[in-house]
Formats: structure tokens, C-alpha cells, sequence
């Protein structure tokens, strides 16, 4: 028997009972929907969770630390600090396509009567490169001085020296102007705290020298805005290495770890480092290795895998919930298949006595209730983008009128979804069409001969 | 005498039936509704097995069309057993070789009057194009092609019945069965489709086997096995008056 024929006979047959196959489709329908728009929310979480952390910096990138800066060390062993050599050999591992070193250094910057610790992060010129600044520009790499990128929330440190006021306290932003006026830049705190008193041979302390350090930029996000940078303060590494070494002569430079004696080591510690990689599935291969190598290694990505795992579970219990709807209206597709077959109790006796294959009729039920399945799968499909549609205007319009931000879409369909929903439904009409299909396969022909 | 019946001894039966049982179990008891049944039947002729409510006729019949399987004996139609083959062998059989009259008719309700016709040649896989031609072809033979489009539910009886025999028709089968074709009709309508079954057997050449309860109706037959408790108790034929 030709497809064709077949297909021809079971459309035939659902325009017969219209009513009944609406009802049905109409099941399917609100099935496929409630497991596309679940899907959706689970989606459209996950993803703009996503978002979210790719926002706090780049998901290819590893922080690495060094427990030796910190924890109390025993001297047998050199203590693993991070330094040149360290970033060299992070360099070469596999999938690495970068690594750069940052040093923090906490100076006091001032302007007028107002000042501020500045934890400064001298960093590598790319690093700077990926801050996105409202003004100024980073500066070149081959700049022979030292300047500043201020974080856009930086302004907020600062304090009155005379009354101890600051904006934590007064919620007032300081009159400060990086970029416009003059910031001093104290490196030395130690001696600009015990200026004036006298040290242990009894001289009087001098007050440290005060440098001028041009600002470069401000970060982009305004006074509110809150990012990655917004706190920070960014300068070459390079250059502040220089300007520290320069300062300090050959003592020992404050927050830098000193050896046994009590003496410099004479090369740079740094207190973290970034290690870019190639792509974001091979980032926790690359955080282990260095972990086995002894740091602290820990990314975005990581924090997105953990949140990923708990998505996932929300994304079933979602799934899981639109589920027993279809289940449901797969349940309806069986007994309308039901129905149908003992209607045509006689009808299929004839065609059997006439010679059609068994196949052939259990292929026309399939085709009947896979027919169901497409037909609520379409609408569903449709029915399931218009919902999603509504929940993210209704969503924008409580969330903007909450936050001022927008979040993204909460409901999300991808094309695979809908694909999926799509295949779903048929396999889903097909497979509860297959119990009543079979038992119509095997109906004996003499049902036909019989005369009520 | 034509020429069919009077060489029939020198040819091969086309339908042989030898020591048929059919036994059927009602709670403890057991019921032969055939009981050692035995008879030949030659292309071209129009047979009617002829008995009683219950006295196996039906069961006869059925048998031959393949539609139940015998519990004892053989059953060779065009010199193939049929009582060994599967449910499925038997559909492929009936496909190619059996025509069928019901008594009600049995049209699809969903298809109007050429695509029930056609629609044992759609089994087949042939065309739809071509399958309706054929069907056109027999219902003007029957003499029902001005009711090609109707539905089933928009003719009456013997309209019904003549497209009934054209599906019979339309594959072409060496063996027409029919199961009381005239059961449904009125005592007029019932003569003209007894003589239109009697025409096709003589004018095409076809072999037909209707059962009846009423031996008015098998008169119309050439060859009557008559039919009581399982048994045949007798077979006539006609002279060639009719």
C-alpha cells in the first residue's frame, strides 16, 4: 500500500470525528506548551545566570593565588610564591594562551583635604586593554610614567581627613575630581603615619615624599554603577615595580615577604595572577593543573559550573512538571485511539478481508495518532511562544518599574526547543497510538462477516 | 451441457476441501460445527452451499477465504494449502486471489461508491489514477457507474450491493466468496443480483461460492452442497436449465 493512500485514510479518518480529534489535539497542545514554557523559564534562568557572571569578567579566565603570602610558613621549604618564573611556567601549559601578573600595593592618595587608601593593582598592559572606560584612555605601552585608572566607585573612598567624614558615612559623594585635578599619591604609609614623631635613635621622622601620578582614565558604570573594576585602581605593573624599587631603594618595599634574615628577596612577589585560556570547556582543565602545581587556582567558571548543577536540577523539576501534562494528554490520544478502533470494529474486519496488510493498518492508526501529535505540537509551538512572549513583557514591565535594570528575558526558546517539542509530541502521539494500533492489527477479519 | 461442466472431470479442482473438521469449545462441550467434510469445486462455476442457521455453513465459508483456520484437514485453493499459512500469508493470499460479497454490504462510509470499488487495488499499491479507471470499468459492467461519486449512505440496497460486487470484481480474484449477498435486499432486487452474479459467472468466466439459508436463492446456483450438523448430506447440480 502507498504512503500516500495511508496517510490519505487516517486524515480521512480524523476529519471524520472532528470534534473528538480537536478535543485531543487540544490536549496535546496545552502539553507541548506547558513543556516548552517550563523549559523556557529553566532556560532563560540558566542563561541569563550566564550573563550574569560573564559580567564579572571573562568565563576564560583564571585567578591564581599563592598561599605563601598569607599562611604561616615553616622556612624548611622556600615557600611557593608567585613570581616571574611562575608565570613563565603557567605560560606553557596547554590551552594557556596568556598569563599576566598583578601586584597590589596599598598607597594613600590625596587631594585637598580629602584622602583615601588606594589599593593600586599594577597589571599587564592587556589586562588594562579590557577595561572599559567613561573617560580618559588607557595609557600607551610604552609609557615611560606612571598613571592611574580609578575604578568608577574609587571617588567613594575618599575621606576628610579633618572631620573623618566620607560618602559610607554622609552617603555624600566627596569634591574630588580625578580626573581634573591634581591627586597626590603617598607610597610610603608607614612613614606618612609616624611623621612628625621620632624614631628609635630619636630623630624626628621626616613626612614622605608626595609624588604627582596622572590619572589615565575612570572606569565606565558612572557613580552608581557597580563592576568588576568598579573599585579598583589600575596601573602598569611594570612601571610600578620600577617606581617602588625606586622609592625603597634597597629596603624592604611594605606587603612584599622578606627571607629568613629578615631581608629583602630582591625580586617581586606577586600576590595574584591571570592566566587566560583558549576556551571555556577547557578551563577546568587548566585550573587543576595549576592546582596540582600548588596554587590557588578559581575562575567564573567554576562558580557558573556549581550554579549551573543547581540549575539543572530546577530545569527537571520544571520539565518534570510540564511532563505529566503531556502525559496526560498522551493518556487522551490512547483512549481516543481506543474509541476509534472499536468503532471501527467492522470496517477494519473489511479491509482485512479485502486484503490490506496488518501492517498497513497498524501504520494507519500510528500515522493517526502521530498525526494528533504533530497537529498539538504545531499549535503548542505556536501557543508556547506567544506565553513565553507575555511572561517577558509582564516580567520587563514589573522589573523595570523595580529595579530600573534590565535582566533579559526570563523565558527563553531556543530552536532546539522547539524542534524537540516538535519531535516530542509525534513520538509521544505515535507511541500512545501503539497499544490501540496493535490490537487493530490483530482484530480477526471475521468481525466484518458478522451481522447485527 | 456447456463446455465448462462437460470437461471438468479431465481438469484440476480449483478449490479442494478433504476431511475439513472444525471443532469449537463451549465451556466443557465440544462443538463440531464441521465434521469431516470433503468436496471439489472447478473454475467457473457458481456454487451455493446451502443449510440451516447453525448447520456450518458460514463456517465453511469462512475457511475458505481464509479468514479462520481449521482445526483438522486440508484446504487447497489453486493447488496451494491454506490451512498452514500465517494470519499474514493469508491477507497477502485473499489479496490476490479472493473476492468477497458481504451481506451488508460493508462499504466504507468515508469513501464514496469507484474509491470503495478501487480500494482492494489500493492494497495492491496501484495508482490511484489507475485504480479508478478499473473500478469505473466493473461498476459499468454492474451497472452502477451513474453512481460513481455517491456515497455509500446516498444508494440504495441494491445499489449498494452492485458496488459491493464490483470491489468483488475489481482485483481480478480467482474465487468470488459470497456470504448471504441477497440477505439484506427485497425479493426483487434480490432476482436481479442473483442474475447479475449468474451472468458474471458465465460472461467472465469468474468461480463464485455464496452461502445461503434459502434454497429459492441457491437455485440460482449451478452446483448446491447442501449443509445440515456439519455434514454434507447432499450435493446437486442443475442440468444446464436455469
Amino acid at each position: 500500500m502507498k504512503f500516500t493512500d495511508l496517510l490519505d485514510l487516517s486524515i480521512n479518518n480524523l476529519k471524520r470525528r472532528r470534534l473528538r480529534t480537536f478535543l485531543t489535539v487540544l490536549g496535546v497542545v496545552i502539553g507541548t506548551a506547558s513543556i516548552v514554557v517550563m523549559l523556557s523559564l529553566g532556560i532563560g534562568q540558566s542563561e541569563s545566570n550566564k550573563e550574569m557572571i560573564e559580567s564579572y569578567g571573562s568565563l576564560t579566565t583564571i585567578t591564581v593565588y599563592s598561599n605563601a603570602m598569607y599562611g604561616p610558613q615553616d622556612g624548611s621549604t622556600d615557600p611557593l610564591y608567585l613570581t616571574d618564573d611562575s608565570i613563565e611556567s603557567f605560560k606553557h601549559l596547554r590551552h594557556v594562551t596568556g598569563a599576566s601578573p598583578i601586584l597590589r600595593y596599598t598607597a594613600i592618595a590625596k587631594q585637598g583635604v580629602y584622602e583615601a587608601y588606594l589599593s593600586l593593582q599594577g597589571v599587564s598592559h592587556e589586562y588594562m586593554e579590557n577595561i572599559p572606560l567613561s573617560e580618559g584612555r588607557v595609557p600607551p605601552e610604552d609609557a615611560a610614567e606612571l598613571s592611574i585608572i580609578y575604578g568608577n566607585q574609587a571617588i567613594n573612598d575618599f575621606q576628610n581627613s579633618k572631620t573623618g567624614e566620607g560618602y559610607w558615612s554622609t552617603g555624600e559623594t566627596p569634591d574630588v575630581d580625578l580626573m581634573d585635578r591634581t591627586v597626590f599619591i603617598i607610597f610610603d604609609r608607614d612613614k606618612y603615619y609616624s611623621q612628625g614623631s621620632t624614631d628609635a635613635d630619636g630623630n624626628i621622622i621626616p613626612s614622605p615624599k608626595k609624588y604627582i601620578v596622572p590619572t589615565a582614565g575612570i572606569v565606565d558604570g558612572g557613580e552608581t554603577g557597580y563592576g568588576n573594576y568598579s573599585y579598583g585602581a589600575y596601573c602598569d605593573i611594570e612601571l610600578l615595580k620600577t617606581k617602588l624599587k625606586s622609592i625603597f631603594k634597597k629596603g624592604t618595599i611594605p606587603g612584599q615577604p622578606t627571607n629568613s634574615k629578615g631581608k629583602p628577596l630582591g625580586y617581586f612577589v606577586y600576590d595574584s595572577a591571570e592566566v587566560y585560556v583558549d576556551d571555556m570547556d577547557h578551563v577546568s582543565e587548566v585550573q587543576e593543573a595549576i592546582n596540582s602545581m600548588g596554587y590557588q587556582a578559581s575562575s567564573n567558571m567554576e562558580w557558573l559550573e556549581q550554579s549551573q548543577d543547581s540549575m539543572r536540577m530546577q530545569q527537571a523539576v520544571l520539565g518534570g512538571i510540564g511532563a505529566v501534562s503531556l502525559f496526560v494528554a498522551a493518556i487522551g490520544i490512547a483512549n481516543t485511539m481506543m474509541m476509534s478502533i472499536y468503532e471501527r470494529t467492522k470496517e477494519i474486519g473489511v479491509m482485512k478481508v479485502l486484503g490490506c496488510d496488518m501492517d498497513n493498518i497498524r501504520d494507519m492508526f500510528l500515522i493517526e495518532s502521530g498525526f494528533i501529535g504533530l497537529m498539538g505540537g504545531l499549535v503548542g509551538i505556536v501557543l508556547s511562544l506567544t506565553i513565553s512572549k507575555v511572561i517577558n513583557v509582564l516580567y520587563l514591565r514589573s522589573n523595570a518599574a523595580m529595579y530600573a535594570v534590565s535582566t533579559g528575558d526570563i523565558s527563553r526558546i531556543p530552536m532546539w526547543l522547539l524542534l524537540l517539542a516538535l519531535i516530542f509530541a509525534v513520538l509521544v502521539g505515535m507511541l500512545a497510538g501503539l497499544f490501540p494500533a496493535l490490537r487493530a492489527m490483530r482484530l480477526s477479519p471475521l468481525t466484518a462477516i458478522r451481522n447485527e | 451441457m456447456d463446455a465448462d461442466t462437460r470437461t471438468k472431470s479431465n481438469r484440476k479442482p480449483i478449490i479442494s476441501v478433504r476431511d475439513l473438521y472444525k471443532i469449537y469449545r463451549v465451556g466443557d462441550n465440544r462443538v463440531h460445527a464441521l465434521d469431516g467434510v470433503s468436496f471439489d469445486i472447478y473454475k467457473g462455476e457458481f456454487v451455493a452451499i446451502v443449510g440451516a442457521s447453525g448447520s456450518g455453513k458460514s463456517t465453511l465459508l469462512n475457511m475458505l477465504a481464509g479468514l479462520e483456520p481449521p482445526t483438522k484437514g486440508e484446504i487447497s485453493i489453486a493447488g496451494k494449502r491454506i490451512d498452514r499459512l500465517s494470519e499474514s500469508q493469508l491477507v497477502a493470499f485473499r489479496r490476490t486471489n479472493v473476492g468477497f460479497i458481504f451481506q451488508s454490504y460493508n462499504l466504507l462510509s468515508t469513501m464514496n461508491a469507484e474509491e470503495n470499488v478501487a480500494m482492494p487495488l489500493m492494497f495492491r499499491g496501484v495508482r490511484r489514477s489507475e485504480r479508478l479507471a478499473k473500478a469505473r470499468k466493473l461498476m459499468k459492467l454492474v451497472g452502477v457507474l451513474d453512481q460513481a461519486e455517491h456515497m455509500p449512505n446516498q444508494m440504495s440496497g441494491g445499489q449498494q450491493q452492485r458496488v459491493g460486487i464490483a470491489r468483488a470484481l475489481v482485483s481480478d480474484p480467482r474465487i468470488i466468496f459470497a456470504d448471504e449477498p441477497t440477505g439484506n435486499l427485497d425479493s426483487r432486487t434480490s432476482m436481479d443480483v442473483l442474475r447479475l452474479m449468474q451472468r458474471l459467472v458465465r460472461e467472465e468466466k469468474q468461480t463464485l461460492v455464496m452461502v445461503t439459508h434459502d434454497d429459492s436463492i441457491a437455485s440460482y446456483a449451478d452446483k448446491r452442497i447442501r449443509i445440515s450438523d456439519g455434514k454434507i448430506i447432499s450435493m446437486e447440480e442443475n442440468d444446464g436449465e436455469r
